[in-house]
C-alpha cells in the first residue's frame, strides 16, 4: 500500500504505470494485483467450502499433516494473501522506492534490529509449527531447567540431564526447560510466535480496512454521513475495549477468534479519525482537483490519490497499536480469560506464576520474548514514521 | 456559541452516549445464549416430577425472560439509571451497589499515590529531557520510557513479588485488607503495586510532555528570556511548562482513566488487592451476571465522564480553542 506513487516525488518516465493510466475509465478494469488477490481469495473460499460441507466436524481438513483449519487460520490465510499482493509485490515491482525506503529505514539502527527480530519471530511462527510437534503434557518431565542452568533435585520428578550434587542440570533436549506439567518451553515459545503474529496481523488488517473505509467515506462524502460516523467513533473510543471484551467472553465464551474479532471491530476509531483529517487535507490539494476535472470518478480519486497518501499515517498508527493488543492478549491469558487451547505466551507466563520462586524460567522466558516483541513494534513504529513520511519531521 | 451552551451541549451528548452504551449492554445480554436459564433449568429438573420443558419455562419465568423484549428493555433501562442494580449472586445476597462501594476505597488506596507520583515524575523528567535534548539523561529517560511501556505490567508485578516478597521477605505476598490505613504495614504492601503502575503510567506522560515542551524550546520568547538572564529553573517552570500544560492536562485525564480500567484489574489480581478490578474478575469467575454488568458499567461511566471532563478542561484552559469547531 505504502509503495504506490507518492506525488511529492518526481517520477521518471519509465515509472508511469501505463496499465493504471488506461484503466482511468473507472474501476471496471481490475488491476493485476487485485486480480491475483481475488484469485487467491477464491481459492481460499473453495478450500473453506470444502472444509465446511465435505469434511466432518473435528476431522482434520488436510489429513496428511493432521491440520484442522480453525477460524483464525482462515483469517490468517486471507491476511497473508493481502500482505503478499499489497505489500510485498509492490515493493518488488518498485525497486527504486523500495531502495529509498530501505535507505531511510536503515538510518535508525534500533529499528533495523527490531525489524530483524520481528521477521525472525514471523518466519519461525509461520514455519515452526510445521516442523516441531505440538508441546505435549508429560508430567514426569516437569520442571526441567534450561540448558547451562540447574535446579535443586527436589523439584523435577525425573532429571533428563545430568544430576550431580543434588542438583539437576539442563540439557539440549529441552533448551529452555519445561513447565511444571512437562511441556517443552522452546516449542511453546515457537507456537506462541504464531499466535502473536496472528493477533498482530489479522487484527491489524481488520483495523486498517474498517478505519480507512470509514475515515475516507466520512471525509469525502461529508455532511450527515460524516457526522453520524464520527459521532459513532466518539462513542466507540470512550467504550473501553478491554471491558467490552470481558463482558463478551462472559456472555459468549472465550476464544482467540473472539478476541481478534472484538479488538479488530472496536479499535479502529483512532485510525478512522486520522484518515479523516488527513484525507480532508488532501482533498484540498491541486492534484485532486486536476484528477476531478479530468473526469475521474470519486472511487478512483479515493483509491488512487487519497488512500496512498494516508497509508503512511495508517501503517504507522497500526504498528504502534499492535503492541497494546499483544499486551491485552497476554493479560487476559494471565487472568485465565484467554483461549485455553491456544499456546500463547501469556498462557505460559500464567502457568509458571506459582512456581516462580524456584522454577524462574517458566514465566521469565515467555515474558522476555513478549517484552522484546512489544519493544520491537514500538521501535519500528517510530522508524516508520520517519521513513514513510518525508514531510513530517520527527518530534524526538 | 457561548461557553455555557458548549458545556450544555457536551453534557447532553454524554447522556446520550451513556444511553446508547447501556442499551448495547442490554442487547448483548439479550443475545447471549443464556447460561443462567440452563443452570436454573438443570436445578429444577433435578426435582422429580418436572419435565425438562417445564423446568426451562419455570427458569425463564424466574429470570423474567418470558416477557416481550421491549418491556424487558424499559425495565432494564429504568433499573440501570436508578442505580437499582440488583443483588449480587455470589456475595451472600449483598446489594451490588454496596459491594462496589466497599471495593472502591481499595482501588483509590493505590491509584491516588500512583497518579500523584507518575504526574510529578513523568512531567519533570519530560521537561528536563526536552531542555537537555540528546544528552545522556535524555537517552536514559527514553530508554526508561520504552522499558516501562514494553514490560507487561502483571509480569513485572509477579517478578517483583518473587524477589522482594518470597526471596527477600521485605513485603507481604498477600495484601492484608484489615491493616490500619495510615500505618507502616499498609505503606509496605502498597509499595510494589505503586511501583509497577508508576513505571507504566510515567512512560506516556514523559514522552508526551517531552514532545510538547520541545515545541517551545526553540520559541522566540524563550530566547528573550534567556537573553535577559532568567534562570533555567524559571525558564522551565514559567516559560515552557505553562503553555505545555494545556495539552498535557487532556492526555493526563484519559491516561489515568485507562489505569482504572485495564491495568488496575491485572495489578489487583497479581497483588490480591480487594478493589474494583478484582471484584470484576471474581464476578466473571463466579458467573455473577448483575455484578459483572455493574462493574463493567462503572468502568464505562468513568471513561465517558472522564472524556467530558477532558473536553471541558481543554476549552477552559486554552482560550484559543473555539467552541464551534470540534476538531
Amino acid at each position: 500500500m505504502a509503495t504506490d506513487t507518492d506525488p511529492d516525488r518526481i517520477e521518471r518516465f519509465e515509472d508511469i504505470d501505463w496499465q493504471a493510466t488506461e484503466m482511468r475509465g473507472g474501476l471496471s478494469a481490475v488491476s493485476r494485483k487485485a486480480f491475483g488477490l481475488l484469485l487467491t481469495l477464491a481459492a481460499v473460499c473453495v478450500f473453506f467450502l470444502y472444509d465446511y460441507y465435505l469434511v466432518r466436524k473435528r476431522k482434520p481438513t488436510v489429513p496428511v499433516i493432521e491440520w484442522d483449519v480453525s477460524q483464525v487460520d482462515w483469517m490468517f490465510m486471507v491476511t497473508l494473501a493481502v500482505i503478499f499482493f499489497y505489500v510485498l509485490l509492490p515493493l518488488y515491482e518498485n525497486p527504486r522506492m523500495t531502495r529509498y525506503y530501505w535507505r531511510e529505514f536503515r538510518k535508525n539502527r534500533a529499528a533495523v534490529f527490531s525489524g530483524g527480530f520481528l521477521l525472525f519471530v514471523f518466519g519461525t511462527g509461520l514455519v515452526g509449527p510445521l516442523l516441531l510437534p505440538k508441546p505435549e503434557i508429560a508430567l514426569e518431565l516437569g520442571y526441567q531447567p534450561p540448558v547451562f542452568t540447574s535446579v535443586s533435585n527436589n523439584y523435577p520428578i525425573q532429571c533428563v540431564g545430568e544430576a550431580a550434587n543434588g542438583r539437576c542440570f539442563g540439557t539440549f533436549q529441552h533448551p529452555l526447560g519445561t513447565t511444571g506439567r512437562g511441556k517443552d518451553i522452546f516449542r511453546l515459545i515457537v507456537y506462541g510466535m504464531t499466535v502473536s503474529m496472528q493477533i498482530g496481523l489479522i487484527t491489524g488488517l481488520i483495523i486498517i480496512t474498517i478505519g480507512t473505509i470509514v475515515g475516507a467515506v466520512a471525509a469525502y462524502v461529508g455532511g450527515l454521513a460524516d457526522e453520524v460516523l464520527m459521532r459513532y467513533v466518539d462513542i466507540q473510543l470512550t467504550f473501553p475495549t478491554f471491558l467490552l471484551y470481558l463482558l463478551l467472553i462472559y456472555l459468549f465464551g472465550q476464544s482467540l477468534f473472539m478476541f481478534i474479532l472484538v479488538f479488530g471491530v472496536t479499535s479502529w476509531g483512532l485510525i478512522a479519525r486520522l484518515v479523516r483529517s488527513e484525507a480532508l487535507q488532501r482533498t484540498e490539494e491541486e492534484y485532486i482537483t486536476a484528477a476531478q476535472s479530468a473526469g475521474a470518478p470519486n472511487l478512483y480519486v479515493i483509491w488512487r490519490h487519497i488512500l496512498p497518501n494516508v497509508s503512511s499515517t495508517v501503517i504507522t498508527a497500526v504498528t504502534l497499536l499492535i503492541p497494546s493488543l499483544l499486551l491485552y492478549e497476554a493479560g487476559l491469558a494471565f487472568l485465565q480469560l484467554g483461549d485455553p487451547s491456544i499456546p500463547s505466551w501469556g498462557q505460559v507466563i500464567s502457568a509458571g506464576r506459582s512456581d516462580l520462586s524456584f522454577a524462574w524460567w517458566i514465566s521469565t522466558v515467555p515474558g522476555v520474548f513478549l517484552f522484546f516483541t512489544i519493544l520491537a513494534f514500538n521501535f519500528i513504529g517510530d522508524a516508520l514514521r520517519d521513513a514513510l513520511d518525508p514531510r513530517q519531521t520527527t518530534q524526538e | 456559541m457561548s461557553f455555557k451552551t458548549y458545556v450544555a451541549q457536551r453534557l447532553l451528548w454524554t447522556v446520550f452516549a451513556t444511553f446508547i452504551i447501556v442499551s448495547i449492554t442490554f442487547l448483548l445480554l439479550a443475545a447471549s445464549p443464556n447460561a443462567q436459564v440452563s443452570q436454573f433449568a438443570f436445578e429444577a429438573a433435578q426435582n422429580p416430577g418436572t419435565s425438562a420443558e417445564e423446568a426451562r419455562e419455570a427458569a425463564r419465568q424466574r429470570l423474567g425472560t418470558n416477557q416481550p423484549l421491549w418491556e424487558r428493555y424499559t425495565e432494564y433501562m429504568i433499573n440501570m439509571f436508578t442505580l437499582n442494580w440488583g443483588y449480587s449472586q455470589s456475595g451472600g445476597g449483598q446489594l451490588v451497589t454496596e459491594r462496589i462501594l466497599n471495593a472502591l476505597p481499595y482501588t483509590a488506596l493505590y491509584s491516588v499515590p500512583t497518579t500523584i507520583l507518575s504526574v510529578i515524575i513523568g512531567v519533570s523528567i519530560g521537561l528536563y529531557s526536552a531542555t537537555n535534548q540528546y544528552s545522556r539523561f535524555d537517552y536514559a529517560a527514553t530508554f526508561f520510557a520504552f522499558f516501562g511501556y514494553a514490560i507487561p505490567n502483571f509480569w513485572f508485578g509477579i517478578i517483583l513479588l518473587v524477589i522482594f516478597g518470597a526471596w527477600l521477605g521485605w513485603v507481604p505476598i498477600i495484601f492484608q485488607p484489615d491493616v490500619p490505613w495510615l500505618s507502616f504495614e499498609m505503606l509496605k504492601q502498597l509499595i510494589l503495586p505503586v511501583i509497577v503502575l508508576v513505571t507504566a503510567q510515567t512512560t506516556g506522560l514523559m514522552r508526551y510532555s517531552r514532545a510538547e515542551a520541545l515545541e517551545y524550546v526553540e520559541a522566540e520568547f524563550l530566547k528573550t528570556a534567556k537573553a535577559k538572564g532568567v534562570s533555567s529553573y524559571r525558564v522551565i517552570t514559567r516559560h515552557i511548562f505553562r503553555p505545555a500544560a494545556v495539552p498535557l492536562m487532556t492526555i493526563l485525564i484519559s491516561d489515568l482513566l485507562g489505569l482504572f480500567i485495564a491495568s488496575s484489574l491485572l495489578v489487583e489480581v497479581v497483588f490480591s488487592i480487594p478493589g474494583l478490578g478484582r471484584l470484576t474478575f471474581n464476578a466473571i469467575l463466579q458467573q455473577d451476571t448483575p455484578l459483572v454488568l455493574s462493574t463493567t458499567l462503572v468502568g464505562v461511566m468513568i471513561a465517558v465522564f472522564g472524556n467530558l471532563l477532558q473536553d471541558i478542561s481543554y476549552t477552559v484552559l486554552d482560550p484559543r480553542i473555539s467552541y464551534d469547531s470540534r476538531e
